[in-house]
């Protein structure tokens, strides 16, 4: 009935890829999620695919070749992905990053915890 | 008939006689063949003081001063006129009372109708206070004359409507090194560096003296050694009194201390900035780039702790525990290595730095990488610079490997070299010094990047590629350019992604 939702991570770090779908997994098992490396590569496979549209995006900002807002930038301007939810997902707390991102169009700028328990909270709440 | 020709001759002879007498501007005298005084009038007496009876008789060298009466001059002046006619002279006589008066004498001899002389006439006009004034007038244009040539610490100089030179002080010969001689009729575009000659400066500043009055000007200028000073000049039209420019007066002062004095000042200013922004960076750095793997361990660690029984989970982690921390050690490590790079001047060694034996041991270093990586390295003949040989040496360490290290094909690294005035540096930063640099460029054929970045891959710990596709820290670019800013240069980066990149470095000449 219900497809499965799916969700989509781009970072350019495996080891915070791997915490994040550790911790998606706890919060519900039933979410399918795609781990990307780099912004080029995200927005080349959804723009390659109309079927594939992600309800949740998690985005990183520092990345290199490609930057998390600029990412966004391009990322708001697929059609297809105009209910899709972007967070922001970043290490960095910076207030002009999080202003630029909420103006163009973020759902919510998360920073990364350092525990997993608070990572999870966050999700919850994000999925419910 | 005879009676009235005669009673009005007569008559004519007493006015004339009259006339002379009583002309009071002039001495005329009448001396006898001798020189003996016959004759007195009232201008003799305004002029000499001796009254007509006590004069008669007397020989008309006693106006004379004692010098002339050695010389002979009364005398000399009698035969003049004797022999032709008429003598004049100006000199100094005296009055009866001994003072002087500069006399205007003529001497004309009065003839019978045979020829022969029977008489003197002399007739003297009092210029004593003419002379006074022209005496002042010369000197105090003497004086004026000896205040431009004498001072030493202004050129004077005075011009000619074509630009040549008229005149030359003591101040010009110090500050320009050209005596007078060297110079004179010369036109002043000499004074000019080459690049202001061609731009045609020196007669465009004419050109607005003329026009307002006075040009002035600052800037570098050569002196007779080829050495460059710096100027304040001022160029001032002079008119006479019909408006004609009749020339131009040039005063220049040597500023040379003073501008470096003011480049010292712009170098210890931008230092300090320099200083409080790197501090502020190096605030940010530490707080954001070390939170990344401090973050990481936290996490790691509460994972471990609540899989602990799991013991490949656990032994999964513990590595990426020991690797973060690893990282975050590097990290600080780099953070101190740059942060050590201080402009200390007594830790600060500064030598004669030979460039080209500082590429020779980096190629050394690099020799497997090169022979493995097919590399070449083309390298000019270098000049010698003024610093600290490791700091350069790092410098150039760091822009070789990158070159070796972001590479597709076989690198080819041009290492080139020449020197450029500041106002050739293209982007140079406001604070760089106004002299002339040794400029450096590195090139490779290596992948090289967007242009958009090129001023933010000298910053700390930037990268412009994920930690899989090549390896580093990003502090090798942040290192150089502190190193090179150390050294009061300035270094900056051009690139065309896929085509290679090329960096800059200007280094004090």
């Amino acid at each position: 009935m219900n497809e499965p939702r799916k969700c989509l991570i781009i970072d350019d770090d495996e080891d915070d890829q791997e915490i994040f779908k550790m911790c998606l997994r706890t919060v519900n098992k039933d979410i399918n999620c795609v781990g990307v490396f780099n912004g080029q590569e995200a927005i080349d496979m959804l723009k390659a695919s109309d079927e594939y549209v992600p309800q949740h995006i998690f985005l990183d900002v520092n990345m290199p070749k490609m930057n998390g807002i600029e990412c966004l930038r391009i990322l708001r301007h697929i059609p297809e992905l105009k209910n899709t939810k972007i967070f922001m997902y970043s290490t960095t707390s910076e207030k002009s990053v999080l202003e630029e991102s909420m103006k163009l169009g973020a759902e919510k700028y998360i920073v990364k915890p350092a525990k997993t328990s608070e990572l999870k909270k966050i999700l919850s709440e994000i999925l419910l | 008939m005879n009676n009235h020709n005669s009673s009005s001759l007569k008559d004519s002879d007493i006015l004339y006689k009259k006339v002379i007498e009583e002309i009071k501007d002039y001495a005329i005298i009448l001396l006898d063949k001798n020189g003996i005084i016959r004759n007195w009038n009232k201008g003799a007496e305004k002029i000499k003081q001796y009254h007509e009876h006590e004069i008669l008789g007397k020989h008309f060298s006693i106006f004379y001063l004692e010098e002339d009466l050695e010389s002979n001059l009364p005398f000399k002046l009698l035969t003049e006129a004797k022999e032709t006619g008429r003598a004049a002279q100006e000199g100094w006589r005296k009055r009866k009372d001994e003072s002087k008066f500069w006399g205007s004498i003529s001497i004309t001899a009065i003839h019978d109708d045979a020829g022969n002389v029977i008489s003197y006439c002399k007739v003297t006009k009092d210029l004593t206070e003419k002379k006074l004034v022209e005496d002042t007038l010369r000197s105090n244009e003497e004086r004026y004359h000896r205040m431009i040539a004498e001072v030493e610490d202004y050129a004077i100089i005075l011009l000619n409507p074509d630009g040549t030179i008229e005149n030359w002080n003591a101040g010009a010969e110090k500050i320009k090194g050209y005596k007078s001689q060297d110079v004179l009729g010369k036109s002043f575009h000499i004074f000019y560096t080459e690049e202001d000659q061609v731009q045609g400066l020196p007669d465009k500043l004419l050109n607005i003296a003329k026009a307002q009055g006075k040009a002035t000007h600052e800037g570098w200028r050569v002196r007779k050694d080829g050495t460059k000073f710096w100027g304040s000049v001022v160029i001032t039209t002079l008119h006479n009194e019909n408006r004609r420019i009749i020339g131009f007066s040039k005063v220049t002062r040597d500023l040379t201390q003073q501008k470096i004095a003011q480049e010292q000042l712009n170098v210890y200013t931008r230092e300090l900035e320099l200083q409080n922004s790197e501090l502020e960076q190096f605030a940010y750095v530490a707080s954001h780039d070390l939170q990344e793997p401090l973050r990481k361990i936290q996490t790691f660690t509460e994972l471990i702790k609540e899989n602990f029984e799991d013991k490949e989970f656990t032994t999964k982690y513990l590595n990426k525990l020991d690797s973060s921390a690893k990282r975050m050690s590097k990290l600080i490590k780099s953070l101190l290595e740059y942060s050590r790079l201080t402009k200390e001047k007594d830790e600060y060694n500064e030598a004669e730095v030979d460039l080209n034996s500082l590429v020779k041991d980096i190629k050394q270093d690099f020799e497997l990488l090169i022979e493995e990586k097919n590399a070449i390295i083309d390298c000019d003949l270098l000049p010698s610079v003024t610093g600290n040989r490791t700091q350069l040496g790092q410098v150039f360490s760091n822009l070789i490997s990158n070159s070796l290290k972001f590479a597709q094909v076989a690198p080819v690294i041009k290492i080139r070299s020449q020197i450029v005035p500041k106002s050739k540096i293209i982007g140079a930063p406001e604070y760089l010094s106004d002299f002339d640099y040794t400029y450096i460029s590195v090139e490779d054929n290596g992948i090289g990047f967007e242009q958009k970045y090129s001023n933010l891959i000298f910053t700390l710990f930037q990268r412009l590629h994920g930690k899989n596709e090549y390896s580093g820290t990003g502090i090798g670019l942040a290192l150089c350019k502190k190193i090179i800013e150390n050294h009061n240069g300035f270094v900056s980066a051009t690139g065309k992604l896929g085509k290679g990149a090329t960096f800059h470095i200007y280094l004090p000449a």
